[in-house]
């Protein structure tokens, strides 16, 4: 194995039980593994995450190495950020192999210092669940004039805990205890902290906006779980318009509205043309470009969806609906991944034709030049697909589906699909 | 009569520890440490299975802060033993986990032996280069807490981001838009209704 790695050729070396036995060639498969994430392109960059986390976390030894070289790393001015994400990508993993990494995680972080916030925090962490006592101390630690620092709070799955005991229906929150769950996460969404724990001392820290993002997560929290009907969640609209602005209760709503619109039977039961549920998403796509994935991820779980107790006619109009939401985001600028979305439901034969050319008509309607090329070589075969658009072609050059064909041949070379 | 305590002590470590092919540990052996034993398992060490020596460093990273400052000495003693070890993996764990006893907190900066401390710097340096030529690249790519953070303080941890390319302009604006407005016409009625 060492021979086959001396001559450079990690790629050929596919067993990650044999690489790993020596620390050498583990190295090697290491680096080839995370620059290759590196160079990740947006359709790539989930498989690299998961085949560069998964050589990680082949063993615990490997894992310590790797996190140990990835945490200096991490602290690079260019591109420490994007090695941080793979340590937390890698993280996940770990525990999707039901192994508690947390003692790890916290030697990487803080060691002995700010024990007693680390303390709450690892055992909640490695429990996988929020307890009322560990969130009473963290909320006296952070209320305190000297608090620990932020980027202690902001550890991943430690938010996720709190947006799901929030946000989650049917999750059982100590009411008594609620305030303080808010505050946390609204004091770890909204000050801004120059805290280092690998230094160690603090030059400033602003916390300014803590009460405004609680008072809203306080609101949209108490909507959210009053379950209530249609009619008073309509009166509430402008309020949860409002609040959505804070990324912390988008998150927080899309967890809700997740959580409803999956429900068997949600789309049966509603009459309106877009439930306000949905209506609510469209607000946070509007807000926040970084949430624009995840809606993606829901819309397209939802557009996949059987509805086989309703009739033809009536989930077709449902998934009508759900490719005005697509164009939203689309228009909201999340362009290529919504177009490689309908691209592969096209291709892929399983997508009634109609929704494909909707999409295509409402685009069409939406959009005006310049076009990038990018977007031009990945939407002009829909457009000039003739099943899709063959009847939506009048004379020669006057409706949209000749016009957008026209002019990219003009601007954009003959055939850029090609 | 010192030969069979440390083949005993060996024995039970590879019962607990060398049963599996795999280096993940729970750290359940940490309830069953203590000095006396670890003064064992230092003398032991050394002839121990390479897979039982890693689980065992392991283990440490289970051990409670008040046993890590009482077990100090003993814990140190074994990380030094390890890290002269023949087995390159073993020393390089044994270094990584030299400060854990005393500061709760691992080794960023391997140094023995000295094909060990090459073989990591050689990687960092290439994975700095790396990550120097191609940080841009992935810039879109952002640590997951970022998606919590309110504006100031997103800025406040990743700095200002790059605006993103723009693939056409609008002519209209998308159905999502009538639908608002409607709604939130129909909100002010709702409202009303349910106040009076």
């Amino acid at each position: 194995i060492k021979l086959i790695s001396d001559a450079g050729f990690q790629g050929e070396i596919t067993s990650i039980s044999t690489a790993a036995q020596q620390i050498e060639v583990f190295s090697r498969i290491l680096k080839t593994s995370v620059t290759t994430y590196l160079n990740s392109t947006p359709e790539t960059l989930n498989k690299n995450l998961s085949e560069c986390s998964a050589m990680v976390c082949h063993g615990q030894h490997t894992y310590v190495y790797a996190q140990v070289l990835l945490s200096v790393l991490a602290t690079e001015q260019k591109g420490g950020h994007v090695i941080r994400r793979l340590q937390q990508e890698v993280q996940k993993e770990a525990m999707k192999s039901n192994h508690d990494v947390t003692p790890i995680t916290m030697a990487l972080m803080a060691g002995f210092q700010h024990t007693r916030a680390a303390q709450c925090l690892s055992s909640m962490l490695s429990k996988d669940a929020l307890n009322p006592a560990d969130i009473v101390q963290l909320h006296k630690l952070y209320n305190s004039s000297d608090p620990p620092p932020v980027e202690l709070l902001r550890i991943p799955q430690f938010l996720e805990l709190l947006i799901d005991s929030l946000f989650k229906p049917g999750s059982k929150l100590n009411q008594e205890h609620k305030s303080k769950y808010i505050f946390l996460l609204a004091y770890a969404s909204s000050v801004c902290d120059t805290y280092s724990v690998k230094k160690g001392g603090r030059k400033s820290i602003n916390k300014d906006e803590v009460k405004g993002t609680m008072q809203a997560l306080e609101k949209v929290h108490s909507i959210c779980s009053n379950t209530k009907g249609n009619m008073e969640l309509l009166a509430e609209l402008e309020t949860l318009y409002k609040c959505i602005k804070f990324a912390v209760v988008s998150l927080g709503v899309i967890k809700w509205v997740e959580n409803i619109v999956c429900e068997p039977n949600y789309f049966s039961l509603n009459s309106d043309y877009c439930p306000i549920h949905l209506a609510l998403l469209d607000e946070v796509v509007s807000n926040h470009p970084l949430l624009h994935s995840t809606v993606l991820q829901l819309y397209t779980t939802l557009f996949e969806g059987s509805y086989g107790e309703m009739e033809i006619l009536a989930a077709l109009e449902i998934k009508k609906m759900l490719v005005d939401r697509l164009v939203n985001l689309l228009s909201r600028g999340y362009v290529l991944p919504v177009v490689k979305y309908m691209a592969q439901c096209w291709q892929n034969t399983d997508t009634d034709i109609s929704l494909i050319r909707y999409f295509v008509t409402e685009v069409l309607e939406t959009i005006a030049p310049p076009y990038s090329q990018e977007f031009v070589s990945l939407f002009l075969p829909l457009v000039e697909n003739d099943e899709i658009t063959g009847s939506m072609r009048v004379d020669m050059d006057s409706d949209p589906v000749s016009e957008f064909i026209v002019h990219c041949k003009a601007t954009h070379g003959t055939n850029p699909a090609a | 009569m010192a030969s069979s305590i440390q083949s005993d002590t060996s024995l039970w470590l590879h019962n607990k520890l060398g049963t599996s092919n795999d280096s993940w540990t729970g750290g359940s052996i940490v309830s069953q440490l203590n000095p006396d034993i670890l003064k064992k398992i230092r003398n032991c060490f050394q002839d121990l299975q390479p897979q039982v020596k890693l689980k065992l460093l392991l283990s440490f990273l289970h051990i409670g802060r008040r046993n890590l400052e009482q077990w100090r000495s003993g814990l140190e003693a074994i990380l030094e033993v390890g890290l002269h070890d023949s087995e390159p993996w073993v020393s390089m764990l044994a270094d990584l986990m030299r400060t854990f006893p005393s500061t709760g907190q691992l080794n960023t900066e391997v140094s023995a032996p000295d094909t060990n401390r090459k073989i990591y710097m050689d990687l960092l340096s290439e994975l700095r280069k790396t990550l120097k030529k191609h940080g841009d690249q992935t810039d879109s790519v952002l640590p997951l807490e970022c998606h919590f953070l309110n504006k100031n303080a997103f800025i406040s941890v990743v700095g200002h981001q790059p605006q993103p390319s723009k693939h056409f302009s609008l002519k209209r604006k998308p159905k999502a838009a009538a639908l608002k407005a409607d709604l939130m016409q129909r909100s002010q009625e709702a409202a009303n209704k349910v106040k009076s």
